[in-house]
C-alpha cells in the first residue's frame, strides 16, 4: 500500500475510482461528496449565530496561610483559597504552576494530603542563583498572595502489586503523596531517600511514621555518594514499578542498570525538553514578516520562534512527532530530527530540534 | 486513593505527552488473530483509516490554535496533535505490512486519502465560510474522539483478543492507542465548545459521523475480505461472523457500538463521564512500545 508521501504529504488526491474496479462513480464517495457539499453550506449558515470566544483564565490566587522550616535551606507553603473554600481535587505526581510576585512561573509538585481539599502544600528549596526559589524564601510570608494554575499531572500513578520510590533530595515532593497512596493501596513498596546530610532532607518523620522499615533514609554523609543505579534498586520487591525523582545522574544510573534489576518500569518526570547539547548559534529569518531572530547555542529555534509567533504548532519538542515541521526556504540544515523523509529534508526543517549555520530562512 | 478522590469531570488534569513508539512489523502473520481473518480485517480497516484520518486531525486542529482563547486548553491540543501525528505512522506501519502479504488496499486507501483531503480538506474556503468550516470539521473530529474513545476502553478491556491468541505486537500497538486515545478523549470535545458548543451543531456532526463510520468499516471489511490473497475470494464478511466474534469478545458488539451514541445526544454530555483514565495509565505504564519509548527519552 502506498500513503503517497507520508507524513508531511498533503497534495490533492484525484477523484478515486471505485472500489471495486467498475466503470463508474463509487456508491459512497459520491454520496459523501453531496452530503459534505449541502453540510458546509449549513455550516456557514450556522456561523452566523456563533457567538464570539470567550478568554477563559485559569489563574486561581491564594493565600501562604503557613510557611514551615522543613529542612536546611527547605521552606513549605501552605496555600489556601482567600475565603477558605475547596480546592480541585489531585492525585499524587501532580504540580502547580506558581506565578511569583514578580511575575516569573515556576513548577512546584504537590507534596500534602490529597484527602485536604481546603489547602495545597508545596516545598522550596533555595538553590544557590536561583531566581524563584529565592523570591519564595525572601519575599513570601505567611499572608502573602500567590497566583497559581492547575493542578496538572505529569507523573501520574498507576496502579501497581510493588513499588519502589527514589528520592533524592528535594526530589521528595511528587514521591511523598505516592509513598502514601501506595500505603494505603496496601501495596508492596520500598522507599529509597538520598540526600546530602539527614539535616537537608525534608520530611524524614513523615515518612518514617508511614512505615519505618520501608523507608531508607541514605544520607551521603553515612553511606557516601550513591555508586550506582543498581545500589538504589537493591530494595526493590520483585516486579516493582519503580517512581523517581531527583538529579538527573540519579536517574541515568537507574535508566542503566534497571534490565539487571527486579524493576520491571522505570517512571520519571519531565520538565520539558531535553537540554540542548552541541549546538551552535545561528539566526532564523521569518519570511513572511522579514524578521530575523537569532537562536542563542542554548535555545531551540521553536523557543525564539514562540516568541514572535504565539500560535506555531509544536508538540513533542524532541524531534519525532513531526508537528512543528515548517517550510525551508533557504539556508543549510543541520537536521536533528528522527521523523523526516530524505527527500524532504531539502524543503522542511523540524523547528524543535534541527539547527543551522548561518541563516535559514522559513516559511512563517 | 484516587478512586476516593475523584477528579471533577472537566477537571481532568493529565498533560498529555507523545511517545515515540516503534514496531517491527516483519514477522506478523497476515491473519494476527489466528483462524479468525474477519476480526483480524474489521480491526486492520483501523489501520487504513487512521494514518490519514489522524493526519487530518493534525491538520484541522493546527488551524484552529490562532483562534484559542485558554492557554490550558491550548497546551491540551498540542499535546494531542503530537500524539495522533505518531499514531498515524504507527498505523501505516501495518498498512504496509498488508502489501508485503500480497493484499493491495490502495483502492480503499485512495478513497480514504480523497475523503480527508479532498472532501473534508480546506475546499478553497476564505475569511469566515472557511472558519465556519474549521468549527464544522471539529465539530466532526469531536464526534470521531467519542468513537475512538470508546474503541480505546474496549480494546483495553478486549480479554478475548488475549484468549484468541491475537498477535502480542499488535495488541501492544492497538491498547498502546487506545489508552491514548482514553487519555486525551475530553481534548477534542472541550476544543469545539471553546469555539462555539452548540448542541445542534454537535448532534448533527455525530448524525452523519455513526453512520458513515459503519459504513467505512463494513464496506473496508468487505474489502479485505474479498482481496485477501490467503482466503482467495472463499470467504466472504457475513454479518453472522461479526456475531460470533461480539460473543468471543474480539469485536465489540454492534448493539454497544451503536449504543455509544445516544449519551452524545444528552445536553449534560461531557467525555470524562466515560472512560477510565487510570486503566489507561495502568497500560501504558507497562505497554512494552510505551516503555521502549519512555526508556530512549
Amino acid at each position: 500500500m502506498t500513503l503517497t508521501g507520508g507524513p508531511m504529504a498533503t497534495g490533492v488526491p484525484k477523484y478515486p475510482s471505485d472500489l471495486r474496479g467498475r466503470p463508474r462513480r463509487d456508491r459512497l464517495m459520491s454520496s459523501l461528496e453531496a452530503v459534505v457539499s449541502v453540510y458546509q453550506r449549513i455550516s456557514a449558515y450556522s456561523g452566523r449565530r456563533r457567538r464570539p470566544v470567550t478568554p477563559v483564565s485559569r489563574d486561581r490566587e491564594l493565600v501562604v496561610d503557613r510557611m514551615r522550616t522543613e529542612a536546611e535551606d527547605v521552606v513549605s507553603l501552605r496555600l489556601t483559597a482567600p475565603d477558605g473554600a475547596t480546592l480541585p481535587a489531585w492525585r499524587p505526581g501532580a504540580h502547580l504552576d506558581v506565578v511569583l510576585p514578580s511575575g516569573c512561573v515556576r513548577q512546584y509538585s504537590l507534596c500534602g494530603d490529597t484527602a485536604d481539599t481546603r489547602a495545597y502544600r508545596i516545598a522550596v528549596r533555595r538553590l544557590p542563583g536561583g531566581t524563584g526559589s529565592g523570591e519564595v524564601h525572601e519575599e513570601l510570608r505567611p499572608g502573602s498572595r500567590v497566583t497559581v494554575r492547575g493542578p496538572r499531572n505529569a507523573f501520574p500513578l498507576a496502579p501497581a502489586r510493588s513499588y519502589l520510590f527514589v528520592a533524592g533530595g528535594i526530589g521528595i515532593t511528587p514521591i511523598l503523596p505516592m509513598v502514601r497512596a501506595a500505603a494505603a493501596r496496601g501495596a508492596d513498596w520500598q522507599l529509597v531517600y538520598t540526600g546530602r546530610t539527614t539535616a537537608s532532607m525534608p520530611f524524614i518523620d513523615e515518612l518514617t511514621r508511614i512505615d519505618p522499615r520501608r523507608v531508607w533514609i541514605r544520607p551521603d554523609t553515612e553511606y557516601g555518594i550513591p555508586a550506582s543505579g543498581a545500589e538504589l534498586l537493591e530494595r526493590a520487591p520483585e516486579g516493582a514499578a519503580a517512581y523517581c525523582c531527583g538529579p538527573t545522574p540519579m536517574i541515568t544510573s537507574l535508566r542503566v542498570d534497571r534490565p539487571a534489576s527486579r524493576v520491571r518500569s522505570l517512571h520519571f518526570e519531565r520538565f520539558g525538553p531535553p537540554p540542548i547539547s552541541d549546538g551552535a548559534p545561528f539566526e532564523i529569518e521569518l519570511a513572511r514578516s522579514g524578521r530575523v531572530l537569532p537562536v542563542p547555542a542554548d535555545h531551540s529555534a521553536l523557543d525564539v520562534v514562540r516568541e514572535a509567533v504565539p500560535d506555531v504548532a509544536y508538540s513533542c519538542r524532541q524531534g519525532h512527532c513531526g508537528t512543528c515541521a515548517v517550510g525551508l526556504i533557504s539556508g543549510t540544515v543541520e537536521h536533528r530530527d528522527r521523523v523526516l523523509p530524505e527527500p524532504e529534508r531539502e524543503n522542511t526543517m523540524m523547528i524543535c530540534v534541527s539547527r543551522a549555520t548561518g541563516r535559514v530562512v522559513v516559511d512563517l | 486513593m484516587a478512586a476516593d478522590n475523584e477528579v471533577e469531570p472537566g477537571e481532568e488534569q493529565l498533560v498529555l505527552h507523545p511517545r515515540a513508539v516503534r514496531f517491527d512489523w516483519s514477522n506478523l502473520p497476515l491473519h494476527w488473530v489466528p483462524g479468525d481473518p474477519q476480526t483480524t480485517h474489521t480491526i486492520n480497516v483501523l489501520h487504513l483509516l487512521l494514518p490519514e484520518g489522524e493526519r487530518w486531525f493534525v491538520r484541522v486542529f493546527k488551524q484552529a490554535l490562532p483562534l484559542i482563547a485558554d492557554e490550558r486548553l491550548r497546551t491540551d491540543v498540542l499535546g494531542f496533535i503530537g500524539q495522533e501525528a505518531l499514531h498515524a505512522e504507527a498505523h501505516s506501519g501495518v498498512a504496509d505490512h498488508l502489501a508485503a502479504h500480497g493484499l493491495d488496499a490502495s483502492p480503499f486507501t485512495r478513497q480514504v486519502e480523497w475523503m480527508f483531503r479532498r472532501l473534508l480538506g480546506d475546499r478553497d474556503l476564505h475569511g469566515k465560510a472557511a472558519e465556519e468550516w474549521l468549527v464544522e470539521r471539529l465539530a466532526i473530529i469531536a464526534a470521531i474522539e467519542h468513537f475512538t474513545a470508546f474503541l480505546g476502553q474496549w480494546i483495553l478491556d478486549a480479554s478475548g483478543l488475549d484468549a484468541a491468541g491475537a498477535d502480542p505486537t499488535m495488541l501492544d500497538l492497538l491498547r498502546w492507542h487506545g489508552a491514548e486515545e482514553v487519555e486525551h478523549r475530553s481534548v477534542a470535545y472541550d476544543l469545539f465548545c471553546h469555539l462555539d458548543g452548540r448542541y445542534t451543531r454537535r448532534t448533527r456532526a455525530m448524525s452523519i459521523v455513526a453512520p458513515v463510520m459503519l459504513w467505512l468499516f463494513v464496506r473496508g471489511t468487505r474489502f479485505l475480505m474479498c482481496n485477501d490473497p490467503q482466503l482467495g475470494g472463499r470467504d466472504k464478511a457475513r454479518l453472522r461472523q461479526l456475531r460470533a466474534a461480539s460473543a468471543r469478545g474480539t469485536l465489540p458488539t454492534l448493539r454497544g457500538m451503536l449504543g455509544e451514541v445516544r449519551p452524545y445526544f444528552t445536553r449534560s454530555f461531557h467525555p470524562s463521564q466515560y472512560g477510565s483514565t487510570e486503566r489507561a495509565i495502568a497500560y501504558l505504564a507497562s505497554s512494552p512500545a510505551a516503555q521502549a519509548a519512555e526508556a530512549q527519552q
